[in-house]
């Protein structure tokens, strides 16, 4: 039963991905699956058409940059935190969480009414900023189980050798919460590539990411180009949580098991 | 731990909480100022002081629109929850091997575009590809049609989106349960539906609520999914939102109902917390 009830689960949340494979590989234009004759033409329209690679390059430039401001928000308010314990930091804390519990497209429109009356409209850093702002709760919640384990004695040992607050956090924290930062970096910039509403709301029309190219082409008549772009982003979004898998260790992030 | 008169640490977290106040705080409070505002049909608004995009809430319209999302994201919240509880609990007696199997299948799953998830849906029920041509292939359906958009697809793509969220939310706790008292009750004699009923569900009670009340402000939120998988009728609020500031310009009535979907989280929100809080005394 409990074998039945995973393979079920397994099956379902594979499957969509499974067809789109078929479509994007399929010789037809038409969508089919499962496909009539194999072709990695949708691909290489991909991958040469200009307008392609420019959503593409777009939307890596933003996930990197929102990625960069994302953790270093997340590390500074974590620090600040670890350091002083105090109230003003905790409250820093908590509105870091805010962004995560709040719809998306509550966010998305008062971002962009605010970038409007800034002036910034179809700007591509406006679109950075706000992601980088927005997604930081997950680094923020994942860098402070870094500091949870840091230990006090190898902190004391450092000050105990004459090593000042900022050798102190370059040598011995910062070395320690590395893995933390790392994993909360790549998974800012994953959900900032596949983000659409806020991108589309701050700017849409004229900062074009790929989620919101892929979405213009499905409402507008779609090619099966749609289903290879979509396949890229499935293998990058796999293939850089299976290298965070090598450099931290997911499960015990996600859920300690019992031997801690 | 450190030498109290430093101003580094002050200085940085002032920083970091400037950011947050400019970059999150001020744009949700010009949201507010600006759905007092008056529509200009030829740009974006008229600074003034009027009730009148809030009234326009209230008017049938949004008001079956805004009962018809709370009724979706309610349903929706629900099913995910009851589909990806057992499927933790599961997983979380698994090998480490297959665990990081499910939580890499999950993270992806989590990161993945909505765009992206409802294009393969979208897929999955035409008439070309998909589940209508497989129930043909096997016999079972002799003139296949498109399962989307229809309420029911909308769904489909609803569970979708939430079944990992909510896996990745109940994960630690359930993976860090103490196992002994369901142990007890299987070497008893116990049937695992029984435990399942009378000793996991009492356990995780409060975290399952306040799992599905998460959920609940997140499908009231999602947009992808309604416009692709749904009907113009099983729209959500923020499609409504979205439709009115970009499509129609209004920006001032987009605000105010953004704000009152602001307002129904909030009281969300805070529900949730006193039932984790009167849990925890």
């Amino acid at each position: 039963m409990r074998n039945l009830y995973l393979w079920f689960i397994a099956t379902m949340l594979i499957a969509p991905f499974v067809v789109v494979l078929g479509v994007s590989m399929g010789e037809s234009k038409n969508i089919a699956f499962p496909p009539d004759a194999l072709s990695s033409a949708w691909y290489s329209e991909l991958l040469t058409e200009a307008e392609w690679l420019a959503a593409i390059g777009r939307s890596m430039l933003i996930a990197v940059c929102a990625a960069m401001i994302s953790t270093v928000l997340a590390l500074a308010i974590n620090y600040v935190l670890w350091r002083t314990k105090s109230g003003f930091a905790k409250a820093t804390f908590a509105l870091g969480l805010g962004p995560f519990l709040l719809p998306p497209i509550i966010l998305a429109l008062g971002a962009s009414l605010f970038w409007a009356e800034v002036g910034w409209y179809g700007r591509m850093e406006a679109t950075i900023i706000s992601h980088g702002v927005f997604f930081m709760t997950l680094p923020l919640v994942i860098i402070a189980r870094g500091f949870a384990a840091l230990t006090d004695e190898v902190i004391e040992a450092a000050q105990m050798m004459g090593a000042t607050p900022a050798q102190v956090f370059q040598t011995v924290v910062f070395p320690l919460v590395a893995p933390y930062v790392f994993t909360g970096f790549a998974l800012v910039a994953i959900i900032s590539v596949n983000e659409y509403l806020i991108a589309n709301m701050i700017s849409g029309f004229v900062v074009e990411t790929l989620p919101i190219k892929i979405f213009n082409n499905v409402r507008y008549g779609y090619s099966p180009v749609v289903a290879a772009a979509s396949m890229l982003f499935v293998a990058l979004t796999v293939t850089i949580l299976l290298v965070l898998s090598r450099i931290t260790d997911l499960v015990a992030l996600f859920g300690t098991s019992k031997d801690t | 731990m450190i030498g109290p008169r430093t101003y580094g640490p002050r200085l940085i977290g002032g920083l970091a909480f400037g950011v947050l106040a400019v970059f999150f705080v001020i744009p949700l409070i010009f949201m507010i100022v600006v759905s007092f505002y008056q529509p200009d049909p030829m740009g974006f608004y008229k600074v003034d002081f009027v009730w009148e995009n809030y009234g326009k809430f209230f008017s049938s319209f949004y008001y079956t629109v805004s009962f018809r999302s709370l009724y979706s994201a309610a349903l929706g919240a629900v099913l995910v929850v009851a589909l990806a509880f057992p499927l933790v609990l599961f997983v979380s007696d698994l090998s480490r091997r297959m665990q990081l199997f499910w939580i890499i299948l999950l993270l992806s799953l989590m990161c993945l575009s909505e765009v992206i998830i409802g294009f393969a849906w979208l897929i999955l029920m035409s008439e070309s590809a998909g589940l209508p041509r497989l129930l043909e292939w096997v016999g079972l359906w002799k003139n296949p049609r498109s399962l989307s958009p229809s309420f029911g697809a909308m769904m489909i793509g609803l569970v979708f989106l939430g079944f990992s969220i909510v896996s990745l939310i109940l994960y630690p706790s359930v993976s860090r349960r103490d196992r002994n008292i369901e142990e007890a009750a299987v070497t008893l004699g116990t049937p695992p539906a029984l435990v399942f009923y009378k000793i996991l569900i009492p356990t995780f009670r409060t975290s399952l609520v306040s799992v599905t009340l998460t959920m609940f402000v997140y499908l009231l939120g999602v947009f992808v999914m309604p416009t692709m998988l749904g009907r113009p009728k099983d729209w959500t609020m923020t499609v409504i939102i979205s439709d009115k500031a970009l499509g129609d310009a209004n920006l001032p009535l987009g605000a105010a109902l953004a704000v009152v979907m602001l307002i129904v989280t909030v009281l969300v929100l805070i529900v949730s917390a006193l039932l984790t809080r009167r849990r925890a005394t």
